[in-house]
């Protein structure tokens, strides 16, 4: 059965079976052999083909970090039922996300308004520095999920917007 | 001079510290390791946090936000009169350099840990520290001041060329600095940085000045007694930053020569004396690219990157600001104060440098610090803690000491690669791609250094072998991929169970 991680922005797949003594990694045509052995506060030696390295693992839900050769890398697990979902569509413009965490600074629109393409929805502040989120597209405002002076993390709901046909 | 004084005849035997994170530790440590009293205040965001735990007294404060908390001056001297605390640290940052509250705290009956009200003003308003400054014979930048005739400001900053730098007059910290290369977008960016003046400091009055390309930031550490007596404490150079803010600074400057270093180290004590300073300060001046400096700015507080020259010199920054605030004189002179060896200090912030230094957030899962000889680690954050939007995104200070340049530069990026931090991104591998880049190492830098080499913050492609290790320990690390292959025997395995 086919899985998948994000690193980043990239999708990797891959798949785990068992072996006789251990596990192997299914990662496109190759077959690796793989065995972890967890120690104490999240120290691990891992074996990956011929190589053992030493690393540090956390999990929290799907998201996996790992400390490898000195860097820290976090890796989400993606769920099979929620990648058949997103293949199905739906435009990420309708969705405006948070770029930074951040607060709100002034919120420009409201639900139900007009707005076209490049217009200020709202400007937040974030890093002591001001930015101006427009709107991506012609649209209605369907809803607003800040008011002024509230704080937000990365990628949150910032606004949904949807078409003005649809309305 | 870090013998530790005796403190029974000093008029405060318990000190509140007024901040929170990595600095509250800091003070607290000094505070008691003398054998006195430890307090702090805390909003609930901070409950759990190092410095919570380990003061000898922790009273909650509240505010319409975390932030807020810690800003609110009457809440806190009510705190400090509740329990009896005789003096108030007011760490950086917050209220350290707010005249009002240190009149309030002195009103009181509780000593500040800091200068005088009136240091505190005069060196608070950029333009008159400057004034004063240049009045006093010392070096200053060609500037145009709005308040001195602001319907002549635009003509005035026209004269005083591209580039120029618009500054907030009441500001600090590199907020609403913008810089102007093009003179017909003056008055424009005029606009925006009164807004953002306005906005941030409550006050929209401007200031431009001449923008030295690809200056360096050198400061001076001073110690004044308020007694006559002031030395310097030597210089940091701190010019390698991004967004306007220092991210690593060191000790010596690999950038002056010795004269250079004596005649800026005297530049800035003597400002101090002309004012007869009380406290720890620091006296930041640019630095240009054929040795000329000017005077910046003076911050009358403890600085975030004190502890690279409490290495180098084996003072006590905090203990010296504790010791002139109770009433002690310095008690040494200028030639006492020597340093050896070099300490860089390194910011851990959470955020993702390869998205603009954008702050990051995220539960600190696991978190070991690195450890060794001249590794300090100067943190405010726990394992099991968590970092959030609510407060500055800094993490810890790694402060690396060596017997040169070139030995810390490699002690610190041992200690870099050994520290783990897992559940937030941080920006150590981005610490470690920096000084290893050969300007770096050069000691070739200035303050657009990062914006002039974005390579550095880009994240470089993963090798496949990385690549395959990190999906292994992830695959071996989630639960249904594991229970997917428990499931189903490798068959050679089972066939030879079966044969057995």
């Amino acid at each position: 059965m086919q899985h998948a991680f994000k690193l980043g922005d990239a999708e990797h797949n891959t798949a785990l079976s068992r072996s006789a003594d251990a596990y192997r990694l299914h990662l496109g045509e190759q077959v690796i052999a793989i065995d972890l052995r967890t120690g104490a506060d999240g120290r691990a030696w891992l074996t990956i083909g011929e190589r053992h390295v030493e690393v540090v693992i956390a999990t929290r839900g799907d998201d996996v970090f790992v400390h490898l050769d000195g860097e820290a890398y976090q890796l989400r697990y993606q769920h099979p039922l929620d990648r058949l979902a997103a293949q199905a569509g739906g435009s990420a413009e309708d969705h405006i996300r948070a770029p930074m965490p951040g607060s709100i600074v002034a919120v420009q629109v409201k639900a139900g308004d007009v707005v076209t393409k490049g217009q200020t929805l709202l400007v937040m502040e974030s890093m002591k520095m001001e930015t101006t989120i427009g709107a991506p597209r012609d649209g209605v405002i369907e809803a607003v999920s800040y008011e002024k002076g509230q704080t937000f993390d990365r990628d949150v709901l910032l606004l949904s917007l949807v078409s003005g046909d649809k309305k | 001079m870090s013998a530790l004084p005796d403190v029974s005849k000093w008029p405060f035997q318990s000190v509140l510290v007024a901040n929170r994170g990595e600095i509250a530790v800091r003070v607290l440590r000094t505070v008691q390791k003398l054998g006195l009293k430890g307090i702090v205040v805390y909003h609930a965001a901070d409950r759990g946090t190092a410095a919570v735990k380990m003061a000898d007294q922790a009273i909650e404060i509240t505010g319409s936000t975390p932030v807020a908390s810690y800003l609110d001056g009457a809440q806190i001297i009510a705190a400090a009169k509740a329990c009896g605390a005789g003096a108030i640290h007011p760490g950086y940052g917050f209220l350290s350099e707010n005249k009002g509250f240190c009149q309030a705290v002195e009103a009181a009956g509780i000593k500040f840990i800091g200068p005088t009200p009136e240091q505190i003003d005069l060196m608070g308003d950029k333009v008159r520290a400057r004034n004063f400054v240049e009045k006093a014979g010392f070096p200053v930048a060609p500037s145009a001041i709005e308040d001195d005739d602001p319907t002549t400001f635009v003509e005035r900053s026209r004269k005083v060329g591209a580039p120029l730098l618009i500054k907030p007059s009441a500001g600090g910290g590199g907020k609403g600095m913008r810089i102007v290369r093009d003179l017909s977008l003056l008055e424009q960016e005029i606009v925006r940085g009164r807004s953002e003046g306005q906005r941030y400091f409550g006050d929209g009055r401007l200031y431009c000045e001449r923008y030295i390309e690809n200056p360096r930031h050198i400061e001076v550490q001073v110690l004044g007694d308020g007694q006559g007596d002031v030395v310097h404490v030597f210089e940091r150079e701190c010019s390698v930053q991004r967004r306007f803010q220092k991210i690593v600074e060191e000790t010596p400057s690999p950038a002056l020569s010795p004269e250079q270093r004596d005649k800026i180290c005297e530049t800035a004590a003597g400002i101090a004396r002309s004012i007869g300073y009380r406290n720890a300060g620091t006296v930041e001046f640019i630095f240009g690219q054929q040795g000329e400096f000017y005077f910046l700015e003076m911050n009358t507080r403890l600085q975030v990157e004190h502890p690279v020259t409490e290495q180098i010199t084996g003072i006590d920054l905090v203990l010296q600001q504790l010791r002139v605030a109770a009433g002690d004189k310095l008690g040494f002179e200028q030639a006492d104060v020597k340093a050896k060896g070099h300490s860089i200090e390194f910011r851990i912030y959470a955020e993702d440098a390869a998205r603009g230094y954008t702050p990051t957030t995220g539960p600190v899962l696991v978190l070991h610090p690195p450890q060794g000889e001249g590794v300090r680690w100067d943190s405010g954050v726990l394992q099991g803690g968590e970092v959030t939007s609510a407060f500055d995104p800094m993490i810890a200070k790694l402060i690396i000491t060596g017997t040169d340049r070139a030995d810390a530069i490699a002690k610190g990026d041992a200690a870099l690669r050994d520290t783990v931090l897992l559940g937030c991104k941080t920006n150590t591998a981005f610490l470690r791609r920096l000084i290893a880049h050969p300007a770096f190492v050069a000691g070739d830098v200035h303050t657009g250094f990062l914006d002039a080499n974005p390579q550095i913050a880009a994240e470089p492609e993963l090798p496949s072998a990385t690549l395959q290790a990190l999906l292994g320990a992830a695959a071996l690390s989630t639960r249904p991929m594991r229970d997917v292959a428990d499931a189903v025997p490798d068959m050679h395995a089972a066939m030879g169970a079966w044969r057995n």
